[in-house]
């Protein structure tokens, strides 16, 4: 089962910052892969709502980026800066309470481990 | 493992400019991405124009320069642009047409009040709700009228 991209499209930038907290740097089709590792698939970033996040990421200045070339090819690495490192830690607290917001709303029992 | 050469990596790119991606930072971006998704997944003998016709059209919904639309959209949300909301643009353009009735054409008002409604309509800025899609954007402010007649479209 993967979540459908509404669901996913108010959480992609938190998302985000959260992996490039945990990864100091990475480049776009890194990122699409290590969600799909991480979430055995369940989560499938598509590239058309990926690169304008990061865009916006860079031009809201929280992350910053270096490039390497590979023969013709530019790859952009992305890592926090330290506005984003802030930021991501505040995007991360937000998420949470929205999740437990939620679940008290949908009256959602948690799973019994 | 299918490997590209510099004349695959031309046309790519030849192909991302004409499909709308101007910004060369997300062009860079998307070549980078596509030609990791073929060295991948192609075999040796593969088909190029085949599989990156395929892999192309799994990028958008309608057409390709979506990406760079959303990353504008993206960006204008986060900027804050106006000066005046909405009711405060209106309430000025309102009290700058009521202030000559109330002085009766005073020499002070013939004088500063075209220079006031001019204010007003350029330091709007960018009066766009970027909700509101590309084709369909109102223009209030003179200065959102000077950007788009600036802008390249």
């Amino acid at each position: 089962m993967t979540y459908s991209p509404e669901l996913l499209k108010g959480t992609l930038k938190t998302i985000v910052m959260k992996l490039l907290a945990d990864n100091k740097k990475m480049y776009g089709y890194e990122i699409t892969q290590k969600v799909k590792e991480l979430t055995r698939d369940k989560i499938q970033i598509t590239e058309g709502a990926l690169y304008p996040t990061l865009h916006a990421l860079e031009a809201d200045g929280l992350v910053t980026t270096e490039v390497e070339y590979i023969g013709k090819r530019i790859r952009k690495y992305y890592s926090l800066s330290p506005t984003g490192k802030a930021a991501t830690r505040e995007k991360l607290k937000e998420l949470t309470n929205f999740m437990d917001t939620m679940i008290a709303l949908l009256e959602i029992k948690p799973k019994m481990a | 493992m299918y490997q590209l050469d510099d004349q695959e990596i031309d046309f790519i790119l030849t192909d991302l400019r004409q499909r709308g991606i101007e910004t060369e930072s997300m062009r860079m971006n998307l070549l980078d991405h596509i030609c990791i998704l073929i060295e991948n997944t192609l075999q040796e003998d593969g088909d190029f124009p085949q599989f990156y016709a395929t892999t192309i059209r799994s990028f958008y919904k309608e057409e390709l320069r979506e990406l760079e639309d959303e990353a504008h959209l993206l960006m204008a949300l986060n900027k804050g642009q106006l000066l005046l909301s909405r009711n405060q643009f209106f309430f000025s353009l309102a009290a700058l047409l009521i202030i000559p009735v109330l002085y009766k054409f005073s020499c002070l008002v013939v004088f500063f009040h075209p220079l006031l409604v001019l204010l007003v309509i350029f330091l709007t800025p960018d009066r766009f709700d970027p909700l509101i899609p590309r084709k369909a954007k109102i223009l209030l402010g003179g200065r959102s009228m000077i950007s788009v007649i600036l802008a390249k479209e």
